[in-house]
């Protein structure tokens, strides 16, 4: 006997970039186990292709606007600008990679684990991006974020790694629970776990003002906070920022902040949309506190991981701006914003992954000393990125502060506007440190830039570690990054485009 | 029987949990917090589940047992690590990255 149901038409099209990114995983798995275990250029290559295929589905799918797999997911500008920034960052993320000294554990290569583990996360970022669904919502976001508590725990050698990454397993699911039980109260006060059913219940329903949903509103802005570590839900950000292997900094410093805060947009002006008056206030706040409490942790610090981890507590304040004036433009900005974040943030993260192989100074500012007449071209990178993050003209970082901020007086929060520009002023202050680090002082001592056998890292192996070529050959991806932030400084309108679908898409949907 | 009493439990579990993330020492009864927070939103969404009577919230409690089992694998995982390397595991003492 048989039975008939109705399954679930599922646009095959739409969900190819994931299905190529789990394909990947699997390939990756595969030719780990199979090839030799030192292989890691087969492995990266496998990787790459995986991602390379998921970035080309993605971009022949970006036009769409449509639900996928019974509502749980929605594909439109806004899931597919974000996905192909997540991706492209994991690309670079690969590439940086390769000769990463933390991936090797006593002469074994580990490139198997670090690429699988990065592709699962990429394709949580990917399905959290388009949920629609707060079940969808919840799965994405422990896929993202389960990978990345074990790629910063990766250097098991090293205790700050491991350290890092309990403290982000720690910080990260407590963030998730507090997620799920706003998730269960938005839940309990809507009837529905769909997006748009919630809106429909507290728009039409007039549910805005229900004590459940105030309470669910609450805790998902506390949880989804801790993810993109706004203030004060940010000081575990330093720590695991300085604690994890490079590579896995920059990939989660950038591609977690992009996915994160397209669900929190995503989730706030679809689901929440109708009770924007309740929630707009208490974003402002933390925007504002999120600003000031960013930049001023990050003067003073001398390790450059940590400062950059406290600049990304501010810069996760100005795109919070974007999102909470609940505007086209608003969210039009923080794609563009979030763009020039992930050029700006890698090129700075590439120059110190290069630098902490070359000497031993690991992370400190003054590996980067003299770098201007010694290596010119890792110097500029790190000199544009820097003055990027910090908002000069002639870089994507202007225009990325500057739509923000018509976003936020076209929101009627000019005074936010005027927080950024505050905040801005008081970041260089660190970001010119770097710059006059950079081109001011002399180059340390020689002895102490020998790129000895034996580096900072114990248990790793001499013949893996110091590979020149290795990042010799990272100078072209990060020439690119660092070209592009210059480039969308003098011509933002490709990005403009770029960024364009995202908002309308999103607005159209809110209706 | 009123949803009200589930929600009041589920709202104290939860609340023990998160002190205790707050305030203990080892990883491991942070880990145990970490599911006690977990479990009491399981609670929150059976009891809406009834109350709404539609099995939504019923499903997103399974899901969430799933994913709480894998949180719970990586962070024993790295507790292990960090035993073997005779760290000590208590988290007030896991404090070389504090400047």
């Amino acid at each position: 006997m048989t039975v008939d149901f109705n399954a679930p038409d599922i646009d095959y099209a739409a969900i190819s970039p994931q299905i190529a990114l789990m394909a990947g995983i699997c390939a990756v798995l595969l030719v780990s186990v199979l090839g030799k275990a030192t292989n890691r250029n087969l492995v990266t290559s496998t990787s790459l292709l995986g991602l390379g295929s998921a970035l080309g589905l993605m971009i022949w799918q970006s036009d769409r606007n449509t639900d996928l797999v019974a509502g749980a997911l929605r594909l439109d500008g806004l899931a597919a600008s974000a996905a192909i920034i997540c991706i492209g960052v994991a690309i670079y993320a690969a590439l940086l990679g390769v000769g990463e000294p933390a991936f090797f554990e006593n002469g074994q290569s580990r490139h198997g684990e670090f690429n699988a583990l990065l592709l699962t996360s990429v394709l949580g970022m990917v399905q959290l991006a388009s949920a629609q669904n707060l079940v969808a919502l919840f799965i994405a976001l422990e896929l993202l974020s389960i990978p990345l508590y074990v790629m910063s725990g990766f250097a098991r050698g090293r205790r700050e790694s491991l350290e890092s990454g309990l403290k982000y397993l720690i910080v990260g699911s407590l963030g998730s629970a507090t997620v799920l039980y706003g998730s269960a109260f938005i839940y309990g006060g809507s009837g529905s776990t769909d997006f748009g059913a919630i809106a429909a219940a507290l728009g039409d329903g007039g549910l805005a003002s229900d004590p459940l949903i105030g309470i669910g509103i609450a805790l998902l802005t506390v949880g989804l906070a801790f993810k993109v570590s706004i203030a004060p839900f940010h000081q575990w950000t330093p720590d695991v920022y300085q604690g994890a292997p490079t590579t896995v900094t920059g990939f989660m410093a950038v591609a977690t902040k992009v996915a994160a805060f397209a669900v929190f947009v995503r989730l706030f002006e679809v689901a929440l949309g109708p009770a924007a008056s309740n929630w707009q206030p208490a974003l402002a706040a933390l925007a504002a506190l999120s600003i000031l409490v960013g930049n001023l942790g990050a003067l003073g610090q001398s390790s450059l991981k940590r400062l950059l981890g406290w600049s990304g507590v501010a810069q996760g304040g100005y795109m919070l701006v974007g999102l909470l004036v609940a505007s086209e433009v608003g969210v039009n900005a923080l794609i563009f914003y979030l763009a020039g974040y992930a050029l700006m943030n890698l090129a700075a993260f590439s120059v110190i992954a290069i630098r902490e192989r070359e000497s031993n100074l690991g992370d400190s500012l003054s590996a980067v000393e003299g770098l201007g007449g010694e290596r010119p071209a890792l110097a500029w990178a790190l000199t544009i990125s820097m003055l990027a993050l910090a908002g000069l003209p002639g870089t994507v970082g202007f225009f990325g502060k500057l739509y923000l901020i018509e976003a936020a007086v076209d929101g009627e929060y000019t005074w936010l506007g005027i927080v950024i520009v505050i905040g801005s002023m008081i970041s260089l202050g660190y970001y010119l440190r770097v710059i006059a680090a950079i081109w001011m002082r002399s180059a340390p001592d020689p002895a102490s830039l020998a790129t000895s056998a034996l580096g900072p890292i114990d248990g790793g192996s001499p013949e893996g570690e110091r590979e020149a070529s290795g990042s010799r050959l990272l100078i072209v991806p990060l020439a690119l990054v660092a070209a592009a932030a210059v480039f969308f400084g003098i011509l933002p309108d490709p990005l403009v485009d770029f960024a364009k679908d995202a908002g309308r898409d999103l607005i159209a949907t809110v209706k | 029987m009123s949803t009200e009493w589930y929600l009041v439990l589920s709202a104290l579990l939860f609340s023990t949990g998160a002190v205790g993330v707050l305030i203990r020492r080892s990883p491991l009864v942070i880990l145990l917090c970490l599911e006690l927070m977990l479990n009491s939103s399981n609670l929150a969404l059976l009891a809406f589940s009834r109350a709404h009577g539609n099995a939504d919230g019923q499903v997103f409690a399974l899901v969430v047992m799933v994913v709480a089992a894998c949180e719970v694998v990586v962070g024993l995982g790295l507790i292990v690590a960090m035993y073997r390397r005779n760290l000590p595991l208590d988290v007030d003492e896991a404090r070389v990255l504090r400047k």
